[in-house]
């Protein structure tokens, strides 16, 4: 089962570094979706051998780099470093090591056990398949666990002891849930910035980490508070939020951030992000700009390499940006302006304070785009009720959508628990239940449709308040078969007989105008060229209608004549018909092009009846320009 | 899998699989709802879940109602897997639908490695018996080559809806009592493994 060459063995950093190294760029480059991902056997072997050694090589420098500001950090990256490190790992930290060792070993033996073949009872293989799933998040896992550990050792000793003995623990007994959470892989800390807004989503078509938005939403609600980017958390507090963002557990009903806590979230996210978010190719560029005396022109600058970051980056920074500007705008209560914020936050940031206070002066303007919109979660089953409205189903049904889309994606990874399991279920179960809602609200208006189009049909109500438009329109409502020749357009006529004597007769059209002082004199006038644009279409189509019936009867005759001569043809050639069969085929071929065309026919007919439409109102419009 | 003894109502999860157009939805809503929808409408995927009192004992049916079509196999499988029960689906009307339940089988036993997983073959529609193209022996005769029943349904009727939701949830209980009896065996037997190893470290 081990396949551990001896040398390896000795020299358990020989390969590791840049291995490792390679693997976890690539961890960082790639995107977790991109295939499936079926774990081999072999992979997983060797990436559990990978793992024994990058830990207890990372847990070397770890202990000595734990102090080192996030750019150092950064440059630890590179595999000559950490080579460096790596020697002074022997001498340094031997006892740790030995620690890790032992426990590694623990690890693996309980591994073993379940690896070994038992006897193959259909059960166990399927627990076997879940080790398996579980082990290949695992490899991934195991660069933020080890982050996880560095942050411990800076904040206190005791409790990072505290958890080992729980790891231990827990690996004794492990079918626990506490097991599984550790076990899942793909965090949202310590990766690019692409990587974990896919990994945590918004589902509302915000692309930004939600451990920021969650953060930024509760920092803005707080803007006046005077603690704000001053006060440190309770490490485990801060820990668990992390813990719980990685493992897309978190749940904003459930566990409610606090101030401390928050700040330093967001502080967190942006100081483990392996590049700065102005990413290391721009960065240098970005700063140039910021020492520019220039301020007219800095603004422009910053503008054109802010359009050169990749979207997501640009995306957090403005999002981050305007937050601190919001901050900023409040200084009355929480005594922070520009330059004492950016004295807090720019190494966070991974940029000078020079550079971040140019970029808050200029933000409102670098960002008209984006505006701080708080998050509203997708529905969960514990969630009261759904949405009443059309409009607001379709938006949650467009959250929950993705939100499926991701769960689905990341299942497809191998990102696979339990819990994940019955969040598949609910969602899809919420997606059902809004849809059903949705179906039911447009039978209702189909009903109602109908309803219109039945009156219509019926002569005598055929007046339809056209209530979009502004103008007190009266239009015929089109009834959705070819009979439109039964309409017939009526407009209020009556009520203009019942008008006082006030008013004169158009010589030429025959309208009735009122006097200019009259408030209804534009309605009315309206009203009357519309009726008569109605009436000329009507004619129109009655016109239409007679020239379609002698075309029918025209036809009628044709085919009689034809038909007899056919028959003649027919007797003729009898014995040379194709089979049976073919004449099906074609039959069935024309039947179906025959329903199409009838289908485009309609959709035509009530396209030119809507052109129709707008004809006639723009018609009445420039008519009504004459008088 | 269920060792701990949850607060609520015993949860059984079934799953709807065959081709497109057997009725899978039909069945599904005629259960859930008692209503027959005669329009068809393609599913991609839809889940329900209801109480129901099974044997005297209130229990929640989760029912996920999937795709009979090919195009999304790729999220079929996550729902496979979390899958405790299957109702393989196929029209008695149309003898490919019969056919195509072999495929589903197969990738049921894929996922879920498990010969025995709750599993009920239903011949749907069988209110259109006339217009039947399955012979019943023929039916029965793969129930019998998988060990599973065969059932005919119709969802427009109502006959035997109940009753092969019921039987499968019976089927994934007894299932289940099962399991729980034979992991918490396997369990110790683990237990004293690691003693053993532990100690000899």
């Amino acid at each position: 089962m081990d396949f551990d060459s001896p040398e390896e063995k000795e020299f358990p950093g020989l390969y590791a570094s840049e291995a490792a190294d390679a693997r976890s760029k690539k961890s960082k480059e790639e995107s977790d979706f991109s295939e499936d991902h079926e774990p081999s056997k072999k992979d997983l072997l060797i990436g559990r051998r990978k793992d024994k050694k990058e830990k207890g090589k990372d847990r070397g420098y770890a202990a000595l780099e734990g102090e080192s500001s996030p750019e150092e950090e950064l440059d630890t990256k590179s595999p000559s470093k950490s080579k460096k490190s790596k020697t002074f790992k022997f001498t340094s930290s031997k006892s740790k090591e030995k620690r890790e060792k032992s426990r590694d070993k623990s690890e693996r033996d309980s591994k073993h056990a379940d690896d070994e073949p038992g006897p193959s009872s259909k059960a166990k293989d399927r627990e076997k398949d879940k080790d398996k799933e579980r082990d290949e998040p695992k490899k991934k896992d195991k660069e933020d666990k080890r982050k996880d550990k560095e942050k411990d050792k800076k904040s206190d000793k005791k409790d990072k002891k505290d958890k080992k003995s729980k790891q231990l623990s827990q690996q004794q007994d492990e079918t626990s849930a506490a097991e599984e959470v550790l076990a899942l892989g793909y965090p949202v800390f310590g990766v690019s910035v692409s990587l974990a807004t896919e990994r945590s989503r918004c589902h509302d078509g915000v692309d930004i980490p939600l451990v920021v938005r969650d953060c930024i939403d509760f920092l803005q609600d707080h803007l006046k508070c005077e603690q704000i980017y001053k006060i440190e958390p309770i490490k485990t507090r801060l820990m668990h939020y992390k813990r719980l963002y990685n493992n897309r557990e978190h749940d904003s009903a459930v566990d409610e951030l606090n101030l401390p806590t928050a700040c330093s979230l967001l502080k967190l996210f942006l100081r483990e992000l392996p590049e700065p978010l102005l990413t290391t190719d721009l960065v240098a560029r970005f700063e140039e700009v910021a020492s520019h005396p220039k301020v007219t022109t800095q603004q422009a600058e910053l503008q054109q390499l802010l359009d050169q970051l990749p979207k997501c980056n640009r995306t957090v920074l403005a999002w981050v940006l305007l937050h601190f500007d919001a901050v900023i705008q409040q200084e009355r209560h929480n005594k922070l302006n520009a330059q004492s914020l950016a004295m807090l936050l720019s190494p966070t940031l991974q940029m000078s304070h020079r550079l971040m206070v140019a970029l808050l002066i200029h933000c409102n303007n670098l960002f008209p785009d984006v505006k701080l919109i708080k998050y509203v979660p997708p529905l969960t089953s514990a969630s009261p009720k759904l949405p009443d409205t059309p409009e607001d189903i379709q938006t949650e049904l467009r959250k929950q959508d993705s939100l499926l889309n991701q769960i689905h994606s990341e299942m497809n990874a191998g990102f696979i628990t339990k819990k994940r399991e019955e969040q598949l279920w609910e969602v899809q179960r919420i997606i059902t239940q809004l849809k059903r809602k949705l179906r039911t609200f447009e039978k209702k208006q189909e009903k109602s449709v109908e309803e219109l189009d039945n009156s219509s049909t019926a002569p005598s109500t055929i007046v339809n308040e056209d209530t979009t438009d502004s103008k007190a329109e009266v239009t015929p409502v089109p009834s959705t078969s070819n009979s439109i020749c039964t309409e017939e357009p009526k407009t209020e006529e009556p009520s203009s007989k019942d008008l006082p004597i006030d008013f004169s007769i158009d010589p030429a059209t025959g309208f009735i105008l009122l006097p200019k002082s009259n408030p209804h004199r534009d309605n009315l006038l309206r009203l009357q060229i519309e009726y008569d644009e109605l009436m000329d279409w009507q004619n129109e189509l009655k016109a239409r209608i007679v020239a379609e019936r002698n075309e029918v009867y025209r036809l009628k005759q044709l085919y009689e004549q034809q038909s007899m001569n056919s028959q003649m043809a027919a007797l003729a050639a009898g014995s040379q018909a194709p089979p049976e069969s073919d004449y099906e085929r074609i039959i069935e071929h024309y039947t179906r092009e025959n329903a199409l065309l009838e289908h485009k026919k309609n959709m035509l007919g009530m396209e030119l009846k809507e052109e129709r439409r707008a004809c006639i109102a723009l018609q009445v419009e420039l008519r009504l320009q004459q008088f | 899998m269920s060792k701990k003894p949850t607060a609520g109502p015993a949860l059984h999860k079934v799953i709807m699989v065959g081709s497109g157009g057997v009725g899978k939805s039909a069945l599904t809503l005629q259960f859930m709802y008692d209503e027959f929808v005669e329009d068809y409408e393609p599913t991609k995927a839809d889940s329900y879940r209801k109480k129901v009192v099974l044997d005297g004992e209130e229990v929640q049916i989760d029912i996920l109602d999937t795709a009979g079509q090919e195009d999304y196999a790729a999220i079929r499988d996550n729902y496979f897997r979390s899958g405790e029960g299957f109702l393989c689906v196929f029209s008695i009307t149309d003898d490919e639908s019969f056919q195509a339940t072999q495929e589903f089988r197969e990738q049921i036993l894929r996922v879920k490695n498990d010969e025995s997983i709750p599993f009920l073959l239903v011949g749907n529609k069988c209110d259109l018996n006339d217009k039947r193209k399955v012979p019943l022996s023929e039916c029965q005769l793969r129930a019998q080559q998988w060990a599973v029943p065969y059932v005919e349904t119709s969802a427009k009727t109502r006959e035997n809806v109940d009753k092969v939701f019921f039987d499968l949830m019976r089927e994934i209980r007894s299932r289940k009592t099962e399991d729980s009896k034979a992991t918490s065996g396997r369990a110790k037997d683990r237990c004293k493994k690691r003693r053993l190893k532990c100690t000899l470290l």
